[in-house]
């Protein structure tokens, strides 16, 4: 399977050494115009150049996604809370959410910005309808499915409610909440720099829009390097807090 | 806690109709330990649920020292535990006994300290230790300890050993009378295997297959601890299986 012992995170990086380095080589032998597909090589020395103007355009794209993602965690957790308490709102919370979740970004993201203004507000909103939604789905099912065993034990101390709610589902949906930030927190990047795109004053993603008018490559490429970074750094910042909280996880259930 | 049961049928609809109890009648003075054994299926979970407000029934009643089940529960006067531990993963050994007791503290006058509990199972070193690093048979012991500390009238248990090894099941059925001894609470415990019954309870009683009916009932006078190996012991063990057999017979 493995013949030269590598862990995990030596074959990732092995992975997307080679992957840049095949890229590097496939442009510089194809000779590729810079318009079309810049070699990493020019995209770092871009990088490099400029560094006040990403390092500025990263802080505010990254605030706003984690201004947003917090936004969307909260909402997420406190909704299905409700929803657990008060199951007979869940059919009607519930459609309203999809309908929410079903409407395309790229429509609601302008509108918020002819609303709101060209400020951080829209996309920190944008970002939060964004990541809001797995948490929704994810920590609902983890406060309804808890084991039944359990429940027979909390219902022959005649536990009320909010204190079946208290210790036995809220923790129960923990690791519920950390498959859904699992997804949410990329997703917040995303959500931020889609944001910026449709108007805004700063940020990666206003970055993105004024290279890709002015078909520059390079500037562009350097910007979604910078996200894919940030986007694989707070996954692994997930895993990390995960693994500290959820220690009980990795072993089979008693 | 005395226990009364008259005419006690209950019918699953999964649609159809299914009896699972049928016309039951059962008198269980306070204070006895009572094992229930029966062919599979024949409905002894069932009449634990029923005595324990999981499920109720379709016609028949239910008396606690005169309460209905629920009554009895509200009270937390009926202590559960059935073959999974239903220990709480995120909580330590010392945790898990800790939020019985503040979950039970409003209305029972505990004089057990949590460190008392675990010292009755023999778990004391063990307090500070997460339950998915005990063994199946600690885990089952610290669901006991739980139990104990409920100070309940009545135990319910719904094979609590199954799972476990012979070994570790002997001890635990051993822990178990001692544990049992000094409050003797009522003890309705079921169980598929007839030694167990026979070294542990003072009343057998024998179900038939669904729909299940009393089809015998024991009384074991047997002084403790009890032998194997001694003639009385393998007369009632003859008896109680033909007992059995026939139960599982008449449905065939």
């Amino acid at each position: 399977m493995n013949p030269f012992r590598l862990s995990g995170g030596q074959i990732a990086v092995l992975i997307v050494t080679v992957f840049l380095l095949a890229w590097e080589a496939a442009v510089r032998l194809l000779t590729i115009p810079v318009y079309l597909l810049p070699a990493p090589s020019r995209i770092l020395r871009t990088l490099i150049e400029h560094p006040a103007l990403y390092a500025q355009a990263s802080l505010l794209t990254l605030a706003e996604a984690f201004a947003g993602l917090l936004i969307g965690l909260l909402a997420g957790v406190m909704i299905a809370a409700l929803l657990t308490l008060l199951p007979g709102l869940e059919e009607g919370v519930m459609t309203l959410a999809i309908l929410l979740k079903s409407t395309p970004l790229v429509a609601i993201a302008p509108l918020l910005t002819i609303w709101l203004g060209f400020g951080i507000l829209p996309k920190i909103l944008i970002t939060a309808l964004l990541t809001f939604f797995p948490v929704l789905v994810n920590v609902l099912s983890g406060l309804q499915k808890t084991d039944s065993h359990h429940l027979e034990l909390f219902h022959s101390w005649h536990a009320s409610r909010r204190e079946v709610f208290r210790h036995l589902r809220a923790p129960n949906a923990l690791p519920y909440l950390f498959a859904a930030l699992k997804i949410s927190a990329p997703l917040a990047l995303i959500g931020a720099v889609v944001a910026e795109w449709t108007g805004a004053s700063g940020g990666l993603g206003r970055v993105m829009w004024l290279a890709y008018t002015n078909l520059n490559l390079p500037f562009l490429f350097a910007a979604i390097f910078i996200l894919a970074a940030a986007g694989m750094a707070l996954y692994r910042l997930t895993v990390w807090l995960e693994r500290q909280v959820i220690f009980w996880q990795s072993h089979p259930e008693p | 806690m005395k226990v009364e049961i008259t005419a006690l049928s209950h019918i699953f609809f999964t649609p159809q109709p299914l009896p699972a109890l049928q016309n039951l009648n059962l008198y269980i003075p306070s204070g006895q330990f009572v094992a229930i054994i029966g062919p599979s299926g024949c409905g002894k979970s069932t009449l634990l649920r029923l005595i324990a407000s999981l499920l109720q029934p379709t016609s028949g009643s239910i008396r606690l020292d005169g309460k209905t089940p629920a009554e009895a529960n509200a009270a937390r006067q009926v202590a559960w535990l059935a073959q999974s531990p239903a220990l709480l993963p995120w909580l330590t050994v010392e945790g898990n006994i800790a939020l019985a007791r503040k979950l039970l503290a409003t209305q029972l006058n505990h004089q057990m300290s949590v460190r008392q509990a675990l010292a009755r199972v023999g778990l004391e070193q063990f307090a500070g230790a997460y339950p998915f690093t005990l063994s199946g048979g600690m885990q089952q012991r610290l669901a006991l300890a739980r139990l104990l500390i409920q100070n309940a009238g009545l135990w319910l248990m719904d094979e609590p050993f199954a799972a476990l090894d012979e070994i570790t099941r002997e001890q635990l059925a051993s822990m178990l009378l001692d544990l049992w001894q000094p409050a003797q609470p009522t003890v309705l415990w079921v169980t598929h295997n007839i030694y167990e019954a026979l070294r542990l309870a003072e009343r057998v009683i024998v179900l038939s297959s669904a729909p299940g009916q009393i089809v015998a009932d024991f009384r074991i006078d047997l002084p403790h601890p009890r032998r194997e190996d001694r003639a009385d012991f393998q007369d009632l063990l003859g008896e109680v299986r033909t007992a059995l057999n026939q139960a599982v017979e008449a449905t065939v």
